[in-house]
């Protein structure tokens, strides 16, 4: 039974590290709670499945029926770009507001929601053929590619993650920023373009989730709302700002759940519930959560 | 080089600077100094463009009604429109008042936040060691969070955080302000290497008049909001006036 419990532990892991990270770091950089953050994982699975679907090959469903590489990069793209209108045209004006950004980033959800609704015609969908075929065994446990292909991925992109911050002039700027605008100004750094760059890496990070599970997770345009009490719990137990404390809050989080859906699997559907009382236990005793401390190595 | 006319600065009702004018020529090391209150930061603020960054945060809320009036010219172009980053670009920089370093970073990324707009890593890499010669003791900290230095190695890592975009021009703000003796005069020291040795004319607001005028050719003297006299430390200290009711000498 651990085997299992620590895959599944991995892969819900690893996905909500991805969405809480790109979350945790634009609300460390800009102090935005982009409430419609995981509306873009939303809108990232849907357009794979459109990109990908054939009246044949998915639930009836019309699209061009691309093959899986492109539709991933157009999607990812195209929900980033998104991500960066929404910043440009909206956030950007009202980023000094808190209460202002999170009434309009719900109410942004909520939209996308209804568009997808009216689109894909209120059904649950899946992507029915995973993005690699076939698995492996590891300790008497068949594991999908697709499962493997997902930790490998966010592995990666954390690592990519971790080196822009700390090593590149990009990385710099946006932890000057951070820390301080006002100064990071003074190095003749754009505040602005430094917020928006910020905005398109978490709605980056949000849409590659959204297409990394498409083939392995039901979706539909309420897909959003579950995943945001996830990740907005593993944000505050990691500690707000902390890139870290947001990778190992996801995977404490993952754990009880499946510890939860394994051992006692009549209360499965209470998962949920079970994760947040760990949260609410941490936050007790760590009002901070687990790393929310005052240096950025720290929170790397 | 560097010319404030008429600067006025206003915070909804409360006008912080009242028509102030200065004028800097290349090559000049300028003192600028009054009482707690007189407006000498606001004036550095208002020329290195962070009173625009004011009104762009503060846009929307009731304090929304910030005025910059008057004009500002850096190597005669006007620059009291531009954003602080675009002033930055000019290599006209400011090193605030307590140093501002950034806290969560270490004194190393700090430097190198400073040279943001360099390019060439060679010249990066030579900025670095310059500043480190400077000051010896911000190599020994350069793993240390600057969060957890001192008040005069965080000036210190302000002066320097500035000298690695080799500016033209710098406006150092009340740099001595709550240090030790032995800090203020190892700065002191400094600044007037960075003024002879690197040829970077500066603009030096202090509450602490010995200070600026042992190191300035020449002063201005500010009060509410106002320039009310401007000459030589010798010229100044002759005026009874000025001397007891503005310098508290």
């Amino acid at each position: 039974m651990i085997v299992p419990i620590l895959i599944r532990t991995l892969t819900r892991g690893a996905v909500y590290a991805l969405l809480a990270s790109g979350m945790t770091l634009l609300f460390g950089v800009a102090h935005i709670v982009n409430l419609a953050h995981t509306a873009f994982f939303m809108l990232a699975s849907f357009g794979v499945f459109y990109f990908t679907s054939t009246r044949i090959s998915q639930v009836a469903f019309d699209g061009p029926g691309w093959p899986v590489l492109p539709s991933i990069i157009v999607t990812i793209v195209a929900v980033t770009g998104l991500g960066l209108l929404v910043y440009r045209f909206l956030l950007d004006r009202v980023r000094q507001h808190a209460q202002v950004v999170l009434l309009i980033t719900i109410a942004l959800a909520m939209v996308f929601q209804e568009i997808m609704d009216f689109s894909f015609e209120g059904h649950s969908r899946r992507i029915r053929e995973p993005f690699i075929q076939g698995g492996v065994e590891i300790l008497g446990e068949t594991v999908s590619y697709q499962r493997l292909l997902v930790v490998g991925v966010v592995i990666a992109v954390m690592i990519g993650l971790w080196l822009l911050l700390s090593k590149t002039k990009l990385g710099i700027a946006i932890r000057a920023t951070a820390n301080d605008p006002e100064i990071a100004n003074l190095m003749g750094i754009s505040v602005s373009r430094t917020l928006l760059i910020t905005m398109g890496i978490g709605t980056g990070l949000a849409a590659l989730a959204g297409v990394l599970t498409a083939p392995l997770w039901v979706f539909h345009p309420h897909v959003w709302m579950q995943p945001l009490t996830m990740v907005l719990a593993i944000v505050v137990l990691g500690g707000l700002g902390s890139i870290k404390g947001s990778v190992i809050g996801a995977f404490i989080i993952a754990l009880v759940e499946n510890l939860v859906i394994f051992l006692i699997p009549q209360y499965g559907y209470m998962r949920m519930a079970f994760a947040l009382l760990v949260m609410i236990v941490v936050l007790s005793v760590r009002p901070g959560g687990l790393f929310g401390t005052i240096f950025e190595e720290e929170r790397l | 080089m560097l010319e404030a006319k008429d600067v006025t600065v206003r915070y909804d009702t409360a006008t912080v600077l009242d028509g102030a004018s200065l004028r800097v020529e290349k090559g000049e090391l300028v003192g600028l100094v009054g009482p707690n209150g007189a407006g000498k930061t606001t004036l550095l603020r208002a020329i290195v463009g962070l009173i625009n960054w004011d009104r762009e945060v503060l846009k929307g809320t009731r304090m929304e009604d910030v005025v910059l009036e008057g004009t500002i010219e850096f190597e005669g172009e006007r620059i009291d429109r531009l954003s602080a980053y675009e002033i930055a670009k000019k290599g006209l920089l400011l090193c605030p008042q307590m140093g501002r370093p950034f806290v969560e970073m270490s004194v190393k990324e700090n430097l190198l936040a400073g040279a943001h707009l360099c390019k060439d890593k060679q010249e990066i890499h030579e900025s670095l060691e310059k500043v480190y010669q400077l000051f010896p003791r911000l190599r020994e900290r350069q793993k240390q969070m600057a969060g957890t230095l001192s008040g005069g190695e965080r000036q210190m890592l302000a002066v320097g955080r500035s000298l690695m975009r080799r500016p033209k021009f710098m406006l150092v703000d009340e740099p001595s302000s709550g240090l030790a003796p032995k800090i203020k005069d190892e700065l002191f020291k400094r600044v007037q290497e960075i003024y002879q040795e690197l040829g970077v004319t500066i603009l030096l607001a202090e509450q602490d008049v010995g200070f600026a005028f042992e190191l300035s050719q020449r002063n201005y003297v500010m009060s509410r909001g106002h320039v009310i006299a401007q000459g030589t430390a010798e010229e100044l200290l002759k005026d009874e006036t000025i001397r007891s009711t503005y310098l508290g000498m």
